[in-house]
């Protein structure tokens, strides 16, 4: 399936007939994505559909069986997950993955990890508490005792230390309480706004889908969707399949 | 840990009450060890100790004696706590024990040897020199320690990343006996004497404390809070405690998971060097089998400490070093037990099974990063 | 995974509390001997009648005749601690007993072969081993060693039962032979002589001295739990208490142990005056050292016995000043008898051989015993055709009956249980780590029973 999208401009990341095993198990199809600057777009997908082996073929942290990731139309294929993440691209790991027992200021830290810029550091760090105002109460307690909502809070600062010019978030809103989904989004959207691409796999497909500009909808490993947000919307077959028929 | 959490839920099975039993049996033979001990040194002819002792009087320990005997087992303490700090490190970042890290510390004491014999030759062990001289004998003996304990995370422990923990330990019992017989294949396997220290040295410096225990304690307190600051403070400290707790989110950083591992690796062999050139200093002689029941203490240490907690294992360490030494003539021999001194190691296992029991994680030890990703 | 972890944990302290509580253990197994003296008896009935017909040797026959086929070598063994710790202790007795079958020569025109050294690794294990691969070969006559008492008294059996015999040049546990009061000692077997003293002199020979000429009269004593270094250290309490003296400790060490503080302090709280280690290096490298720093020892008088009486011990600074106990190794001019050499002739030879002097003093011992052992198969053997037949128990009877043999280390006596050595003990004072010869040569006790 070829891309449909008219725009000219360089895809800041792209897959092209990507295909992953895991052992002898086909995971990835021939997949071909494309991510431009700026904009925000959404993969759908059931379970084991290949939705966390695309992240993390985007990262690096799994090696494609045939085909190019390409970053800023370079071939990034054999290139580790340090040299996408110094180029701009981060991710907001599933459950947030923090690291439990280092103190909140130090899993902002580690977010920018391959940053020497000091001054810079510190700027964004400011910036991060002022976005989120109760990371800052708790900077020295160990991350682990934070609640839900909070940890989500301290895994996108740390994503945002990275200085991202675009965001993976896999599943945000999955094991949050449903009073902060709404909040959560709100915060993805501010987030783009300031201009960071935002690619998000996302189970609430209708909450993903009225955000994003595009979307791709993923099944057993292929992709069998690729269109506007609002066509997507309002195709019949995925609202009866994925978006609950609402 | 699911022991603990069975015990206060579910009702107690037989396994439970039996070790109900030996903690009250353990804690119980202590306490009446201790009680006799305090007995004998109030009025060493009471009942007890005449019973005890064939009805001689038992022999009451003096100030001094017992002053000698806490600073002997502070210095061997710290060594076993250097030592701990290594597993602990290890423990932390791959899941596994190392068990040839008791080498490491064996090498570092070698090499202390070969530099200060070489050193006393050319005359500049004794006399105005020694403090540069085992200075830079300090610095070699880390970095050939560093050296081996990377090069054998390269060598062995690196191919067999992602199998199953019990064959990197299996592989790391292999590593020691490598080690042990090339240095006896190298240097034979008769005990190897370091050049008397200088007699300032060997003097009371405080407190009738000899001189180089108060340095051995000194260096492994200040390498203690070295190691404290640079995996606390530091960038690579915390990208280590990072790796420790999570690989994958740790190279979506941008850490280099390899690197941090090696340097675990140097870091807790240069720790070991240091033991070892201590060990050289205090006890002056080296064998090739030196680091084989060090090293089981200072695991022992480390596990009693809670393994993966770096305090822990130094605490641990000073705990096992000052049970060893107190324990025999305080809790066994009141009771009229000979030849106590030879049950020492015994009692340092007994220890390690006692705290096992009573907190399986450990003295300071909370729930690993295996948990969490297991 | 914790779990396992544990588990694991739990599973080996109480493995290694099990190995530090246990002591090495000295059952012997018989297992192969059974095969050899069905051997040995076989030859027996065949051999039977030649014994009859010639009256010109020594022996019954009951234990088996061997036959040397001509052309062939008469087969004796060494068997000493030749690697590890105690290869110093070794080494010069194999050596030993290489120049006595060289300067021996031949018997009834047979050659003498020692065959390939054997190694006891001190150990009873090792004796157990090395004395199984002994006796599964039938030519063998006898045996020269063990070095170390262990040892001994795992291979004793093995060897005894094979109708063989046993001469050790450095085995000097009382329970080997016997208390010198008329009763075998718990180890004794057949068969099995020492060129060596016995420790109950020894002890006898530190207590009269420690009592007597320095006038101590309170003391202690440190073993390792060896059979050798325990024995010595029992003879000399037994005889320091019943000279008038008070024991205020008796104690052990473990051999690998390095802070000795423990149980240095566990001696200090009786104040002794003497403090008798009859241990080996290392750890009587780290008593010598620590003891000096022990509140309630810095004046106490250290002593230690031929374990530690080597050059690697005496050129410790920290050794210096105590006294040591040993054999009497002043050999002067004696010579042994069976070959004419003399103490100097032999120590030429050594040094030509090995570059260097015997590290430990019973080397004497070892040539002496190898002669008399060379003697008993001469007196137990005669010449069957082209063939030497050597009668098991003639050897025997030959060693059971020595008086008056003059040997490098002296006048050789063997009693009913296998104690034939000199018995005259010496005790030096170290002086000076500078000179270990002068040290050596410094005797200030003597002692013969």
């Amino acid at each position: 399936m070829s891309d449909t999208n008219t725009d000219t401009r360089t895809p800041l990341l792209e897959f092209r007939n990507i295909n992953t095993h895991y052992g002898a198990v086909h995971i990835l199809k021939d997949v071909n994505l494309a991510i431009y600057p700026g904009e925000m777009v959404s993969l759908l997908g059931g379970n084991a559909s290949g939705k966390s082996t695309t992240l993390k073929t985007l990262l690096g942290m799994v090696t494609p069986t045939s085909g190019e990731v390409v970053l800023d139309g370079e071939v990034v294929n054999d290139k580790p997950t340090s040299y996408r993440v110094e180029r701009g691209v981060t991710m907001v790991p599933e459950n947030r993955r923090l690291f439990k027992r280092l103190s909140v200021k130090e899993n902002l830290e580690l977010g920018a990890y391959l940053r020497n810029d000091k001054a810079e550091i510190a700027n964004d760090l400011e910036r991060i508490y002022t976005m989120f105002p109760r990371v800052k109460e708790r900077l020295n307690q160990k991350s682990g005792t934070l609640s839900g909502g909070e940890q989500q809070m301290v895994a996108m600062g740390r994503a945002l230390m990275a200085k991202p010019r675009v965001l993976l978030m896999d599943e945000p809103s999955m094991g949050l309480a449903p009073a902060l989904v709404q909040t959560n989004f709100e915060l993805i959207q501010q987030i783009h706004e300031e201009g960071i691409a935002i690619f998000m796999v996302e189970q609430n497909a209708n909450m993903a889908l009225s955000l994003a500009d595009r979307g791709w909808v993923l099944q057993t490993g292929r992709v069998v969707l690729d269109d506007t947000a609002e066509n997507l919307l309002a195709n019949p077959e995925l609202q009866k399949s994925y978006l609950g028929g609402a | 840990m699911t022991t603990a959490i069975r015990a206060k839920g579910a009702a107690k099975t037989n396994v439970d009450k039996f070790l109900t039993l030996l903690r009250v049996l353990l804690i119980g033979a202590i306490s009446v060890g201790l009680l006799a001990f305090i007995a004998q040194q109030i009025d060493p002819g009471n009942a007890f100790a005449k019973w005890t002792h064939d009805g001689q009087e038992a022999n009451r320990l003096t100030g001094e004696q017992f002053k000698g005997l806490i600073v002997s087992g502070l210095s061997q303490g710290a060594m076993y706590g250097l030592i701990a700090l290594g597993y602990s490190m290890v423990y932390g970042v791959l899941g596994f024990i190392n068990f040839a890290h008791g080498e490491v510390f064996m090498v570092g004491a070698f090499t202390g040897f070969i530099m200060s014999n070489k050193f006393d030759e050319a005359g500049l062990w004794e006399g105005g020199a020694f403090i540069p001289t085992v200075l830079f004998t300090v610095l070699i003996a880390t970095l050939i320690a560093t050296g081996l304990a990377v090069l054998m995370e390269r060598v062995a422990y690196r191919p067999l990343r992602g199998s199953p923990r019990l064959i990197p330990l299996i592989t790391s019992i292999g590593v020691s006996f490598f080690i042990q017989n090339a240095v006896i294949l190298l240097f034979g396997a008769g005990a190897k004497s370091y050049p008397p220290n200088p007699d300032w040295l060997q003097d009371d410096w405080i407190l009738g404390i000899e001189g180089v225990k108060i340095v051995v304690i000194i260096v492994a307190a200040i390498s203690m809070a070295g190691l404290w600051y640079f995996v606390e403070r530091t960038k690579t400290g915390k990208a280590m405690r990072a790796v420790a707790e999570d690989k994958e989110i740790a190279s979506l950083m941008g850490i280099n998971v390899n690197r941090t591992i090696v340097t675990t690796f140097a870091v807790g062999g240069a720790m070991a060097g240091i033991g070892g050139m201590l060990w050289g200093l205090l006890f002056r002689s080296v064998i090739a089998t030196t680091g084989f029941l060090p090293g089981i203490k200072a695991f022992t240490a480390a596990v009693v400490g809670g393994v993966g907690n770096l305090g822990g294992a130094m605490a641990g360490g000073v705990a096992l070093g000052g049970a060893e030494s107190l324990a025999p003539l305080t809790l066994l021999e009141p009771l009229g037990i000979s030849g106590v001194s030879q049950l020492r190691d015994a009692v340092s296992f007994v220890l390690l099974i006692l705290v096992l029991l009573i907190k399986p994680t450990g003295l300071f030890g909370e729930r690993l990063s295996s948990d969490d990703r297991a | 995974m914790k779990k396992l972890f544990s588990i694991l944990s739990v599973l080996l302290a109480f493995t290694l509390v099990a190995a530090a509580c246990g002591s090495d253990a000295t059952d012997v197994v018989d297992a192969g001997t059974d095969a050899v003296e069905d051997a040995v008896d076989g030859d027996d009935d065949a051999m039977e009648d030649d014994a009859m017909e010639d009256g010109e040797h020594l022996g019954d026959g009951s234990l088996g005749v061997v036959t040397v086929e001509a052309g062939d070598e008469i087969q004796i063994r060494s068997l000493e601690a030749i690697s590890g710790d105690v290869a110093f202790l070794g080494l010069p007795n194999q050596r030993g007993t290489q120049q006595a079958v060289e300067d021996y020569g031949q018997i009834h025109g047979f050659d003498v072969t020692s065959g390939t050294g054997l190694d006891d690794l001190c150990s009873a294990d090792g004796g157990q081993a090395a004395a199984q691969t002994i006796v599964a070969d039938e030519q063998v006559i006898g045996v020269i060693g063990t070095s170390c008492s262990g040892a001994a008294t795992a291979a004793a059996p093995l060897i005894s039962e094979a109708g063989m015999v046993m001469i050790s040049a450095s085995n000097t546990s009382p329970a080997l032979t016997s208390d010198q009061q008329g009763n075998a000692g718990e180890n004794y077997n057949e068969g099995y002589y020492r060129t060596a003293h016995n420790d109950l002199f020894q002890g006898a020979a530190m207590a009269e001295f420690v009592f007597n000429d320095l006038g101590l009269t309170t003391a202690a004593a440190i073993h390792d739990g060896d059979p050798y270094t325990e024995g010595l250290a029992s003879a000399f309490t037994n005889s320091f208490e019943e000279l008038g003296g008070t024991v205020t400790g008796f104690t052990a060490v473990a051999k690998e142990d390095t802070d000795m503080t423990p149980v240095l302090t566990e001696i200090a709280a009786g104040s002794p005056e003497a403090l008798f280690f009859p241990i080996f290096q290392p750890a009587g490298d780290f008593i010598a050292d620590q003891a000096p720093g022990v509140s309630g020892l810095e004046n106490t008088m250290l002593l230690a016995a031929d374990g530690l009486l080597v050059d690697g011990y005496l050129e410790l600074e920290a050794s210096e000043g105590m006294h040591f106990s040993g054999p009497d190794t002043r050999f002067g001019e004696n010579k042994n008898q069976s070959t004419g050499v003399s103490a100097n002739e032999f120590l030429a030879t050594y040094e030509e051989n090995n570059g260097q002097a015997p590290e430990a003093p019973f080397w004497g011992h070892a040539y002496d015993a190898t002669a008399l052992l060379l003697d008993a198969i001469d007196a137990a053997s005669w010449l069957d055709g082209d063939n030497l037949m050597i009668d098991r128990a003639g050897v025997r009877e030959f060693l059971n009956g020595v008086r008056g043999y003059e040997g490098i280390i002296g006048t050789i006596n063997c009693d009913d249980f296998g104690d034939c050595g000199s018995q005259k003990i010496t005790i030096i004072q170290h002086l000076d780590s500078g000179d270990i010869e002068g040290s050596k040569a410094n005797v200030v006790f003597e002692y013969a029973p």
